[in-house]
C-alpha cells in the first residue's frame, strides 16, 4: 500500500510539473504572433478497487490542447483578407489623391494660365510677346498633362511589381504552408493523435500571412492537413504539395502584368482578374482596374477632347501670315491591342469622329464570324452587336479593321488611355497662332442705304466640298463674293463658289447668308446698287475673331456629350479620386476595427494573460508543494512501519 | 471577459496612433491653412473650388481685357476730341471765307490755310495705339488705313471691329474703323443735295434744304430749271429719274426769292436772281469723306473769282454751303462715335467693378470651402492633446498593474 502512496505521489508531482512548463511556456510566448495559449487537461487516474472501495491512484496529464477556436480564427483570416485588400487600395490610391490635391501643381493652374494667355493673344493679336506666351503656356500645360500621366504610369508600374512581389510571397507561404501540412501529419501520428499544438500555430499563422496577400479558401482534410484554394477555385496547396503563381504579360495590353497559375513551367493558366479578391493581391488589381485605369483615361478625355476641339477651332482660323490655321496641339490617336492570343492577321483600327461622344471607357472588340462583331464598353459592359461588319461609329469612334479577323479575335480599343502621354505643341513659330479668321465683309463706301453686313462666321465642319489641305474648311472659303442688291427687296450672289452665281435672292434683314462655308447676316435697308463683298483677310494683323473663339472654348461645355468642360471633367476626376480615397479611407478604417474586434474576441479565448499565467503558476507550485508534502509524510509514515520491527 | 495580454498593447498602440494621426491632420491643417489637405477631405467641396478658381481666374483675365479695351478706347477718343476741335476750327475758318469782302488772294490764304489744316486731319487719322497698330485700320493693324491718291484720301483698311471679351457673355467694340468715322458720312443735308449748274448765269443761291415728309421721299433725281420770259421768272420741276412722277407734269410755278419749293417730302429755297436757262439739281446724298469735304472746301476757295460775276459768286457761295453743311455731318458723325466710345468706356468701368465684386464674393466663397476655420482647429488640436495625453498615462498606469509585481 505505501508505494501507492508514493505513486499517487509523483504524478502529482509530473503532473504540477507539467503545469509549470507549459504555464512558461505561455509566458514565453504572451508576445508571439499566432500563438495560441495552452492549457494542461489533468485527468485523474482510474482508482484501485479495495476492500474499502475504489481508493484513488492519483492523476494523469491526458493532453496539452491549445485554447483555439476554429471559428474566430477562421473569422479573423477573413477579416484580415478583406482589411489588407481595403488599406493596400487606400494606399494606392492615395498617391492618386495627393498628386491632385496641390492646387499649384494640377491641371487646373495650367489650364487657366494657357487660357489666359489665349485672351492676352485675342488683347493684341498682332503682338508677338504675346504668341510666344501662349506657345509657352501651351508648353506648360502639355507638360503638365504628361507629368500627371508619368505619375499614373509610375504607379502602374509600381502596380506591377508589388503584383511580382505579392506572387513571389504567395509561392513563399504555399510552400511553408505544405511542408508544414507534412510536418503536421507526421507529429500527429507519431504522438499518437496528439496534437502538435506549435506547429498548428506555425500553420495557422501562414495563414492568416497568406490571406494578407490573398483571400484562401482553407478546407481542413482528415489526417490534419490544409488543402488551400484561390480566386475561383485554382489550388494552391494540396496536403504537402504547393502550386505556384506568377505574373505575366497582359494578353490586351503590354504595359499590365497578370497573375496567372503556373501549373509546371512554361505551361500557365490565365486566372480571371477579377476572380482574385483580398489582400494585397485583391487591392491591387482593384485599385488598377477601377480608379487607376480610369484615371488615366479621364485624364486622357481631357487631354485629348481639349487638344482635338482646340485644334477644330484652330483650324478654322488663320494665321499672321495669312495663312488657314493647322493643329496648334499634337493631337493623341486611340490605342488598339490585339489580343495576343488572336489568330487572325487583322489590325483593328480607331479614329476620334466627336471628341464630345467620347466616354473614357475602354472597349473589347471580339469577331464573331461572318461579319458580326461584338463590342462592350468595359465601363459599364454595356455590349454594341456589330452585325454588318467594320467601319462602325460607336461613341465617337470609328472603328476599322484591315486584314481578316478569325472567329473569337478579340482587340483592346482605348481611345483616350494615351490622351495625356502624347499632347504636345505642334507649332513653334508665334506667327502660326490663327488667332484671325479666314474672312472678312466690307460694305461698300458708296452704298447709299443704310444696309450694314454683320463680320462674318466660318461655319462649324464638316464642310460640303472641303478644302484637300484644310479638311475642315471649304475649299472656296476665301473666294471673294460680292453681294449686289437689285431692289430693297432681293440681291443678287456672285463669285466663285457652289450655288454661285446666285440671282435674285430674297433679302430678309438678319437673315443667314451662307455661301462657301461661311455665313454672314445684313441689317438695315439697303438701297438698290449697294454692295457688299466678302472676301479673303489679308494682311489682318490686329483680327482676333478665332482668339475670341479659341479663348471661349475655356467654358463651353465640349465634352462628355456637350455636358461639361474641360475644367469639369477635370473636376469630376478629381471628386472620383477624393471620393473613392474618401470611401476607402472610411471602410479601410471600419474594416480595421471590425479586424481588431475579432482579433480581440480571438485573443479573448486564445490569447496569454500573465496575470492569469502568473495564478497558475501560483497553483502548479502549491500543488507540487503539496505533492512533496504527501511525499514527505508518505516517508514518515514508512518509518513508522520500519521503527515497529526495532 | 478574459483579456490577452498583448491586446493591451494592441489596443493601447492602436489607439494611439490614432490620436496623433488625428492630431497630424488638425495640425497640417493649422500650418497649411487649408481645411481641405486633399481632395478627399471634401470630395465635392474639391471639385466646386476648382470651378470657383476658374472663374476668378477668367474674371483676373476679364479684368486685363477690359485695360486693354480702355486704353484703345481712350487713345481713340482722345484723338477724335483733337479732330473734332480741328474740324470745328475749319468750319470757322470757312465761314470767315464767306464774306463778301474777301479778294481772291485772301481766299487763296484761307485754302493754303486749310490745306495744312487737311494734312493735320490724315495724320491724326492715321494715329496708332502707341504700339505700332493703327487705330483706324479694321483688322488691318498694320496697314496705314488713309493715304493720298491722285483720287483723292482713300480708305486702305476694312470695317472690322476689335472685340474683346470683357465678361463671360458681353464683348466690346474697342475700336471703330476709320470707313465709319471718316468715310461713311452723307453729304448735304443727310438726305438729298442741292446744286447749281456750273453753266448757271444768274446768282441764284439754293439752300440746303431739309425734309419735311419722310414718307414721300422718292431718292429720285430732280432738275429745277428756271425761264424768264418777260420780266417773270418761272421754274420747272423735273424727275429725271422717273418721267412719269406727277410733279412733271406741273406747270411752271412763277418764282420768289427765298419762297419755299417743296415736292416729293423736301423742301428748300433758292435766293437772288436766277437767270433764264439756269438749273438747280437735286440728287439722293451719298456718301462723302470729311477728307473730300475739305478739298472741294479748299477747291472752291482756290478758284479765282472774275471781277463781278455773280454766278461765279453764287457758285462759290452754295459750295461753301455745302462743304459747310457736310462738315456739320462729319461732326455730327464723329461726335456720335465718341458719344459711343464714351459709353462703352462706362460699361468697361462698371464691368470692371463689379469684376472685382464678383472675384470678392468667390474668394469668399473659395475661403470658406477650403480655408481652415483656425479657432475650431486650434480647440480641436488643444482637445486632441488632451486626449492624447490622458491616453498615454492611463497606459503607462495600467501597464504596471501586475501580479508579479508582488510575486515574492
Amino acid at each position: 500500500m505505501g508505494t501507492d502512496i508514493f505513486g499517487v505521489s509523483v504524478s502529482a508531482l509530473n503532473t504540477a510539473q507539467i503545469g509549470i512548463a507549459t504555464t512558461e511556456h505561455n509566458i514565453a510566448n504572451a508576445n508571439t504572433a499566432g500563438y495560441n495559449r495552452q492549457l494542461v487537461v489533468q485527468a485523474a487516474r482510474p482508482a484501485q478497487l479495495t476492500g474499502a472501495g475504489y481508493v484513488g491512484q492519483g492523476s494523469d496529464v491526458a493532453s496539452i490542447k491549445r485554447v483555439y477556436d476554429q471559428f474566430l480564427s477562421a473569422q479573423v483570416v477573413q477579416e484580415q483578407a478583406t482589411s489588407t485588400q481595403l488599406n493596400t487600395y487606400y494606399d494606392q490610391i492615395q498617391q492618386i489623391n495627393n498628386m491632385l490635391a496641390d492646387p499649384n501643381a494640377g491641371l487646373s493652374p495650367a489650364l487657366q494660365d494657357f487660357f489666359g494667355a489665349v485672351s492676352s493673344v485675342s488683347s493684341a493679336p498682332e503682338s508677338t510677346p504675346a504668341r510666344q506666351t501662349l506657345l509657352s503656356n501651351a508648353q506648360v500645360l502639355a507638360s503638365r498633362f504628361q507629368t500627371m500621366n508619368q505619375r499614373l504610369i509610375d504607379l502602374n508600374n509600381s502596380v506591377n511589381n508589388q503584383l511580382t512581389n505579392s506572387v513571389t510571397t504567395i509561392n513563399g507561404y504555399a510552400k511553408q504552408i505544405a511542408a508544414l501540412n507534412q510536418d503536421v501529419v507526421t507529429a500527429t501520428a507519431q504522438a499518437g493523435g496528439k496534437p502538435p499544438n506549435d506547429l498548428l500555430d506555425q500553420r495557422d499563422q501562414l495563414v492568416l500571412q497568406l490571406n494578407q496577400e490573398v483571400k484562401a479558401n482553407v478546407v481542413k482534410q482528415d489526417d490534419g492537413s490544409l488543402n488551400i484554394s484561390i480566386g475561383n477555385g485554382q489550388l494552391l496547396v494540396v496536403g504537402a504539395q504547393a502550386f505556384s503563381l506568377q505574373t505575366v504579360q497582359s494578353l490586351n495590353d503590354p504595359t499590365k502584368l497578370e497573375v496567372a497559375y503556373g501549373v509546371t513551367a512554361g505551361n500557365i493558366i490565365r486566372m480571371q482578374q477579377s476572380g482574385i479578391q483580398g489582400g494585397n493581391l485583391g487591392g491591387l488589381l482593384n485599385f488598377r482596374s477601377q480608379s487607376l485605369d480610369a484615371a488615366q483615361n479621364s485624364l486622357g478625355l481631357i487631354a485629348m477632347g481639349f487638344a482635338g476641339t482646340f485644334n477644330q477651332q484652330h483650324q478654322l482660323g488663320q494665321d499672321l501670315n495669312g495663312v488657314l490655321g493647322g493643329n496648334f496641339f499634337v493631337q493623341p490617336v486611340p490605342v488598339v491591342n490585339n489580343s495576343t492570343s488572336n489568330t487572325g492577321a487583322a489590325v483593328v483600327g480607331a479614329s476620334v469622329s466627336s471628341y464630345s461622344a467620347l466616354t473614357g471607357s475602354d472597349y473589347s472588340l471580339q469577331f464573331n464570324g461572318g461579319t458580326s462583331y461584338t463590342l462592350t464598353r468595359l465601363s459599364d459592359n454595356t455590349v454594341t452587336n456589330i452585325p454588318g461588319g467594320l467601319p462602325q461609329t460607336v461613341d465617337g469612334l470609328t472603328i476599322s479593321v484591315a486584314g481578316a479577323p478569325v472567329v473569337n479575335d478579340s482587340f483592346m480599343i482605348r481611345p483616350t488611355v494615351n490622351g495625356a502621354l502624347s499632347i504636345a505643341v505642334a507649332i513653334t513659330d508665334p506667327a502660326k497662332v490663327a488667332a484671325a479668321a479666314p474672312i472678312r465683309t466690307n460694305a461698300t463706301l458708296t452704298n447709299n442705304g443704310t444696309g450694314k453686313i454683320s463680320a462674318g462666321t466660318v461655319n462649324a465642319p464638316p464642310p460640303v466640298t472641303p478644302d484637300p489641305l484644310h479638311p475642315l474648311t471649304d475649299q472656296n472659303l476665301q473666294q471673294p463674293v460680292t453681294i449686289t442688291f437689285t431692289s430693297a427687296t432681293t440681291f443678287d450672289v456672285t463669285g466663285t463658289g457652289v450655288g454661285l452665281p446666285a440671282i435674285g435672292v430674297a433679302y430678309t434683314s438678319g437673315g443667314n447668308i451662307s455661301y462657301n462655308g461661311w455665313t454672314a447676316q445684313i441689317t438695315g435697308v439697303p438701297s438698290t446698287g449697294d454692295t457688299f463683298t466678302v472676301g479673303p483677310n489679308t494682311t489682318a494683323s490686329s483680327d482676333n475673331r478665332n482668339a475670341l473663339l479659341l479663348g471661349g472654348l475655356q467654358t463651353q461645355s465640349t465634352l462628355l456629350g456637350g455636358t461639361t468642360s474641360y475644367q469639369g471633367v477635370y473636376g469630376q476626376m478629381v471628386t472620383q479620386v477624393g471620393n473613392k480615397t474618401r470611401e476607402m479611407q472610411v471602410t479601410s478604417t471600419a474594416q480595421e476595427t471590425m479586424l481588431q474586434q475579432t482579433i480581440q474576441a480571438q485573443q479573448a479565448v486564445s490569447g496569454v494573460n500573465l496575470d492569469e499565467e502568473a495564478a497558475n503558476l501560483l497553483r502548479y507550485q502549491r500543488a507540487y508543494q503539496a505533492a512533496g508534502k504527501a511525499m514527505e509524510i508518505a516517508s514518515t509514515m514508512f518509518d513508522t512501519l520500519l521503527s515497529l520491527g526495532r | 471577459m478574459r483579456i490577452s495580454s498583448s491586446t493591451l498593447y494592441d489596443v493601447n498602440v492602436a489607439a494611439l496612433n490614432q490620436q496623433q494621426g488625428k492630431m497630424l491632420h488638425t495640425q497640417q491643417q493649422v500650418s497649411s491653412g487649408r481645411r481641405m489637405l486633399t481632395a478627399a477631405d471634401d470630395p465635392a467641396a474639391a471639385a466646386h473650388a476648382l470651378e470657383l478658381t476658374q472663374s476668378d481666374a477668367t474674371i483676373a483675365q476679364y479684368a486685363k481685357n477690359i485695360d486693354a479695351s480702355q486704353h484703345l478706347l481712350s487713345t481713340s477718343e482722345g484723338v477724335l476730341q483733337t479732330v473734332t476741335t480741328l474740324l470745328q476750327d475749319i468750319k470757322t475758318v470757312s465761314i470767315s471765307a464767306t464774306s463778301p469782302a474777301m479778294a481772291n488772294t485772301d481766299r487763296q490764304i484761307i485754302a493754303s490755310d486749310l490745306r495744312g489744316r487737311l494734312d493735320e486731319l490724315i495724320s491724326l487719322a492715321n494715329s496708332t495705339d502707341g504700339l505700332g497698330n493703327y487705330l483706324f485700320s479694321g483688322f488691318q493693324g498694320k496697314t496705314q488705313p488713309f493715304a493720298t491718291t491722285a483720287a483723292g484720301v482713300q480708305y486702305m483698311g476694312d470695317d472690322g471691329q476689335r472685340l474683346s471679351q470683357v465678361s463671360a457673355n458681353r464683348q466690346l467694340s474697342g475700336s471703330d474703323s476709320g470707313a465709319d468715322i471718316f468715310m461713311r458720312i452723307k453729304n448735304g443735308n443727310g438726305t438729298f443735295v442741292t446744286q447749281a449748274a456750273v453753266t448757271n448765269t444768274g446768282n441764284g443761291i439754293a439752300s440746303q434744304g431739309n425734309v419735311i415728309n419722310p414718307a414721300l421721299l422718292t431718292g429720285h433725281n430732280y432738275q429745277v430749271t428756271f425761264a424768264v420770259a418777260g420780266g417773270a421768272t418761272t421754274y420747272t420741276i423735273a424727275d429725271t429719274t422717273n418721267p412719269a412722277n406727277p410733279v412733271n407734269a406741273q406747270p411752271p410755278t412763277p418764282y420768289v426769292s427765298g419762297q419755299a419749293i417743296s415736292f416729293d417730302g423736301m423742301q428748300f429755297d433758292i435766293q437772288n436772281t436766277p437767270a433764264n436757262g439756269d438749273q438747280f439739281t437735286v440728287v439722293p446724298s451719298t456718301s462723302e469723306s470729311v477728307f473730300k469735304t475739305i478739298s472741294d472746301m479748299i477747291n472752291a476757295l482756290s478758284t479765282p473769282i472774275a471781277p463781278g460775276s455773280a454766278a461765279d459768286n453764287a457758285q462759290l457761295t452754295i459750295n461753301l454751303n455745302h462743304a459747310q453743311n457736310s462738315l456739320d455731318r462729319g461732326l455730327d458723325n464723329i461726335l456720335t462715335i465718341r458719344a459711343s466710345m464714351g459709353s462703352r468706356l462706362n460699361e468697361l468701368d462698371a464691368m470692371k467693378s463689379s469684376g472685382a465684386d464678383l472675384s470678392l464674393q468667390l474668394k469668399q466663397a473659395l475661403s470658406l470651402l477650403q480655408d481652415v476655420d483656425y479657432n475650431k482647429a486650434i480647440t480641436d488640436l488643444t482637445q486632441q492633446q488632451t486626449g492624447l495625453q490622458a491616453a498615454q498615462k492611463s497606459f503607462l498606469q495600467v501597464m504596471n498593474l501586475s501580479i508579479f509585481n508582488y510575486m515574492p
